[in-house]
């Protein structure tokens, strides 16, 4: 045991901890799930202590610290195993990751209660609701394309923007479907939802969105998903309720409505 | 009498409860269990996911009073008070796309912020519109409880 030199000691740790993470040749598919749900767990809950003790300063929401951290951690972890963070993220954090993951279903499934609960605003509204997220995400589609294009992305990059608003599962095939990146669409979504969480407050009241509360709830379920529908539950229940079907309706009509504008403005 | 009358009253108050959140998670497993089974049904140019089809589900067995709020409404709201969290994994699913980011990042994401800012905005004016056209065209009434 005296003999063990430093960067033998070195090496022993480094085979334990890949072990355990599930970074070694061996492990790397079965890896450890509990590192990533420890993971989120920590860099959310200190996200929440930031926020806390910063006053609610917006850039220290939870989720967007939690976000930037754990993409900081994986990458550090990754260069210390001489791997790319790509890879390391894959064999060390998805497993937990998707276990976390995997409990957005019964979330999103839950907001039908919020929905149920003002059913009274869907009954009769529900011919406003429709027509407006049809022609608020065509208007949108068009701003989104002439920005992409002010911007300088190609056309792979455009049609990866077009079908953000609706729910990632939703926007991924779609993108791929009209040429875009799904990975990339994929990413859009969840900037989308982290933008919201982060700056709904803020913009809601900049644009003075709540002037109308049907009008509201619509357009945060339709911006932010589900976190959107969360956000709008916090400003009441007509505006969650909106946020609800939102996050349906406007998933559907995104499916109907992308691919022929994507041929129209010659995407595909 | 008496006894009887308590009985009576004892089955309301346990009428009112909540189901116990064991039957609550029973429920949101058959209703996903089902949406699994019908997603696939739609053709892959026109994509349903399975927790979209739950929503809608549970949302027609709530509004046909065959799920009543009391069973599912104490782990739904939970669920919802969790969703903040259950998106970290997929704030952190970007590590796996670093590389994209290094080539376009900077015009994808102004292009992201602008497009969220827009769909809100637009979505939200758009509504207010047709509320207004619904009460100064239509004649019809725009009131809701709060």
């Amino acid at each position: 045991m005296m003999t063990l030199t430093a960067t033998a000691h070195m090496a022993a740790w480094g085979k334990w901890l890949g072990d355990a993470l599930g970074t070694n040749a061996a492990g790397a598919s079965a890896g450890n799930a509990l590192f990533g749900i420890f993971l989120s767990l920590v860099v959310y809950l200190f996200g929440q202590w930031l926020f806390k003790i910063g006053k609610g300063f917006f850039l220290f929401q939870p989720l967007f610290v939690g976000m930037v951290l754990g993409i900081f951690i994986l990458f550090l972890f990754a260069k210390a195993f001489g791997t790319d963070t790509a890879t390391f993220y894959k064999s060390a954090y998805l497993p937990g990751g998707n276990i976390i993951f995997w409990f957005l279903n019964p979330a999103t499934i839950a907001f039908a209660i919020p929905l149920y609960r003002r059913n009274d605003v869907v009954k009769k509204f529900w011919l406003e609701i429709v027509l407006s997220l049809i022609v608020g995400l065509v208007i949108s589609l068009f701003v989104i394309y002439y920005v992409s294009k002010l911007v300088g992305l190609d056309n792979v990059g455009i049609a990866s923007m077009m079908p953000q608003a609706a729910t990632t599962a939703i926007a991924m095939p779609i993108a791929g479907a009209i040429g875009g990146n799904t990975a990339v669409t994929a990413m859009a979504c969840i900037l989308n939802a982290v933008i919201i969480y982060a700056l709904g407050d803020w913009l809601v009241k900049f644009f003075h969105v709540n002037s109308d509360p049907i009008g509201a709830g619509l357009g945060l379920g339709t911006a932010g998903h589900t976190v959107g529908s969360a956000k709008a539950l916090q400003l009441g229940s007509i505006q969650g309720s909106m946020a609800s079907i939102a996050v349906v309706v406007i998933s559907i009509v995104v499916d109907i409505v992308v691919p022929p504008f994507a041929s129209m403005m010659g995407l595909i | 009498m008496a006894a009887n009358d308590k009985a009576t009253k004892t089955e309301t108050a346990k009428e009112e409860q909540a189901s116990p959140i064991l039957i609550q998670m029973g429920i949101f497993a058959a209703i996903l269990f089902v949406s699994s089974l019908i997603s696939p049904l739609f053709p892959a140019t026109f994509p349903v996911p399975t927790p979209v089809i739950g929503l809608v589900i549970l949302y027609i067995l709530l509004a046909s009073h065959i799920v009543k709020l009391r069973n599912v409404e104490k782990f739904g709201d939970f669920m919802i008070s969790l969703i903040a969290f259950l998106f970290v994994p997929s704030g952190i699913q970007l590590a796996a796309s670093l590389d994209i980011l290094k080539a376009q990042g900077v015009q994808l994401v102004v292009v992201i912020l602008i497009a969220t800012i827009v769909l809100l905005v637009v979505v939200a004016y758009t509504t207010a519109g047709f509320i207004w056209l619904r009460k100064n065209v239509f004649h019809r009434d725009v009131n809701v409880e709060e």
